[in-house]
């Protein structure tokens, strides 16, 4: 991969292969993340970009390859301490969580006491639909609020790599032009890896893009240089 | 979005209540109130089973069908502390020292990352450590002295003692003999069984790129366990003689505690060495959970024999004396009475008065341990999705361990607190486990509150039957008097149950969806 600006590593992903229960689902990625870039999986539904992010989670089961984080191995590792090495992840569907109110689904990312209070600020001017909202059950809210809150909690603690994944999903344009916003913003302070359908929301946002297809990553590259490249668009993501 | 109100479940308990109310028309006020008054008890024991049972089930999708059993062994462990000071004193040792092996896992651990063998001769090697293990708890376990009661000697058996204790009079058993080897020895040979059975698990379990450390924090546990274990032991005698002459309040007390912690540490023990390996398959649980029922059951026979008894009331609930039955609350507290007098009719203080307030109490401190602190926050957002939780940084894996422990903790509690009155049996744990299920399908099986309200409507359409078997309900333009039979009482939550799942599958107040 061409490094233009960013020259340090903070993520190798090194030909992984995964497995959900005896499915073969990721049979060879291999890619990097460079610190403080926005680098975006693309490729059709069912390619293996939400098994990638999961896989780095370790919420599925890694059984090749190697995944290393700031040069650290971190596959083997149970879940929450994947989370502990300060990675933030904001599932498909939002979860958020139904029988929490708004400031419990804050606070619960919480990874040592006052997380919450030191971000409070920061939090309540990104999204100031939360603010308002605050003592609502976590579903009583709108679907774009939802991924608000599940991007917002990731920014509870002191995260320095995001997995976003379908954060576009069902949202109307307009919330969808609020969103890329919030993540432009978000992306100054922490390194992001993005899935998303909307090319449009990718597009705008990444500064690399990895395509997957049927489990194997086989191509990346500069974001700007795929997005005059029609006939690669085309044939990998059925878009133009 | 406004919050949907569930309107069959409310017109289904308007109907459970207007059910009640026709069905105390027949009878005395006095009746009615002591009638309701024990539902009320019986549903508040139910409560205990059940919630833990919801709990567990809620954030841990298994079935604890043990809890059962952990509600018996309560009661048992309850009865032991109570009435036999001596046993317990002279047992603790050796359990705490059983413990210490385990705390030291972390150095288990440590040591099986140092060994340098490939991961099949660690394994291999393992087992031959928890076969030593065996080896060692039968050479030194039968040598270790106990002061115990007799099952097959009439004078010196669990119903005696009980009798006894109830009559005020505490006779020491015949007193434990060192058997060829010194007590203090047979204390820390348990401890070395527990170690080498630890270490052999340890080297089994062993997987790679673990980090180990040896902080001295880590050591606090088995410190602890080790010292106190050994101060027991040197003090046993003068330990013995202060629970004897105690006074029974506090006896029963220390009595629940003792069951509550003991309750904890089998729920903790079972979720970390059994459940665990098994998340995956839930129908093994479902079998493991049944066995080791029943194997406490058996256990308990063996050890406690198969008579019942109880647990003598303590002073506080047993006066009878000038001044009782009371009849003003001032009275219960004057004269320790073990009833009151209201609407003309004797109401049992312990058993129709206390039972529900603890209940009710349990209710609301579980209620305030989930919506209040980090701990419920977490086990509510994981009773959805345990893995986002863990994906935020959560070690949900110890919440789960947590949550169990706590589960079986409330079982033994409800065990101790109801043997005053329903007394300790083999069977005892079967009947609540049964109460609890019937329960938590009425109001909803993941559903705390839902476990509340289903476990008073069983134990009041229990208490309501039994009344009518003894003077029956006349069914209208008839001159027939049916009276319930005692196989109907069963029957008749059942019926309750079913009809609750006919119109709502999910319960009274469980999840649509």
């Amino acid at each position: 991969m061409k490094l233009t600006s960013h020259s340090e590593i903070i993520l190798e992903v090194q030909g992984i292969q995964s497995y959900i229960t005896h499915y073969h689902i990721l049979e060879n990625v291999t890619f990097d993340v460079p610190k403080g870039s926005i680098v975006a999986l693309l490729g059709r539904n069912g390619a293996g970009k939400t098994t990638t992010l999961k896989s780095i989670m370790n919420l599925v089961d890694v059984r090749e390859g190697q995944i290393l984080f700031e040069g650290q191995q971190i596959q083997g590792l149970t879940p929450y301490e994947v989370a502990q090495r300060d990675i933030g992840y904001v599932p498909e569907h939002r979860a958020i969580f139904r029988d929490l109110s708004v400031l419990e689904n804050l606070r619960i990312a919480e990874r040592k006491k006052g997380d919450f209070d030191a971000k409070r600020e920061m939090i309540f001017e990104l999204f100031p639909d939360l603010k308002k909202f605050i003592n609502l059950r976590g579903t009583e809210l709108s679907g774009g609020q939802q991924q608000m809150l599940a991007i917002a909690r990731a920014l509870v603690p002191e995260n320095r790599l995001l997995l976003i994944d379908e954060p576009s999903e069902g949202l109307a344009p307009v919330i969808i032009e609020q969103l890329i916003e919030v993540i432009a913003q978000l992306a100054k302070q922490s390194t992001v890896i993005l899935v998303d359908q909307n090319f449009l929301v990718t597009s705008k946002l990444a500064d690399y893009y990895v395509i997957i297809e049927e489990g194997k990553s086989v191509e990346r590259g500069v974001m700007a240089e795929l997005i005059n490249d029609h006939a690669k668009i085309q044939r990998y993501l059925g878009v133009a | 979005m406004k919050k949907k109100i569930n309107i069959t479940g409310i017109l289904l308990i308007a109907a459970f209540i207007v059910f009640l109310v026709l069905a105390g028309r027949g009878m005395e006020p006095r009746d009615l109130l002591i009638t309701t008054l024990r539902g009320f008890s019986v549903g508040s024991v139910t409560f205990l089973v059940a919630a833990g049972f919801s709990l567990i089930f809620g954030l841990l999708d298994v079935l604890n069908l043990a809890q059962g059993t952990l509600y018996m062994i309560g009661a048992y462990i309850g009865w032991t502390v109570f009435v036999r000071p001596d046993t317990f004193i002279d047992i603790t040792p050796l359990i705490l020292f059983l413990m210490a092996g385990f705390a030291l896992g972390f150095l288990w651990d440590y040591l099986a990352d140092k060994i340098t063998l490939d991961a099949r001769k660690k394994k291999i090697l393992g087992w031959v450590f928890v076969v030593l293990s065996v080896v060692l708890a039968v050479l030194i376990l039968p040598r270790y002295p106990i002061a115990m009661w007799e099952l097959d000697n009439y004078a010196q058996s669990p119903i005696s003692f009980s009798y006894m204790a109830d009559q005020g009079i505490r006779l020491p058993v015949s007193p434990a003999e060192t058997k060829g080897i010194p007590a203090m020895v047979a204390l820390y040979g348990s401890f070395l069984i527990s170690a080498v059975l630890a270490f052999g698990l340890a080297l089994i379990r062993y997987k790679e790129n673990r980090q180990h450390s040896l902080h001295w924090k880590k050591w606090r546990v088995f410190g602890i366990l080790i010292i106190l274990g050994t101060l027991i032991m040197a003090f046993n005698t003068p330990l013995t003689e202060w629970l004897m002459n105690m006074n029974t309040n506090l006896l029963f007390v220390i009595a629940a505690i003792i069951a509550v912690l003991s309750g904890i540490g089998l729920g903790a023990l079972m979720e970390t060495t059994m459940i665990q390996p098994l998340y995956s398959r839930p129908v093994y649980q479902l079998m493991l959970t049944l066995g080791l029922g029943t194997i406490g059951m058996q256990l308990v026979k063996a050890i406690w024999g198969m008579p019942e008894f109880v647990i003598p009331k303590p002073e506080m609930f047993r006066g009878s004396g000038p001044g009782c039955p009371a009849t003003t609350v001032k009275d219960v507290f004057t004269h320790h009475c073990s009833t009151i007098m209201i609407l003309g009719g004797r109401v049992r203080v312990y058993d129709e008065i206390v039972l529900p307030i603890v209940g009710v109490i349990i209710l609301v401190l579980v209620w305030l341990l989930l919506k209040k602190t980090r701990i419920g926050m977490i086990i509510r957002a994981g009773v959805q999705d345990s893995n986002m939780v863990e994906a935020l940084g959560i070690n949900v894996r110890r919440v789960f361990t947590l949550v169990f422990a706590l589960g079986a903790g409330l079982a033994a509690l409800g065990g101790v607190l109801s043997a005053p009155s329903y007394g300790l049996s083999v069977s005892m744990g079967e009947k609540f486990l049964l109460n609890a299920l019937i329960a938590l399908a009425i109001g909803g099986l993941t559903s705390y509150p839902g476990a509340a309200l289903g476990s008073l409507m069983v134990g009041l359409i229990q208490q309501f039957m039994i009344k009518y078997g003894q003077i029956g309900i006349p069914i209208p333009f008839t001159d027939i008097i049916f009276k319930p039979t005692p196989a109907i009482i069963p029957a008749s939550t059942m019926l309750l149950m079913v009809i609750v799942l006919l119109i709502l599958p999910n319960g009274l107040l469980g999840r649509q969806d």
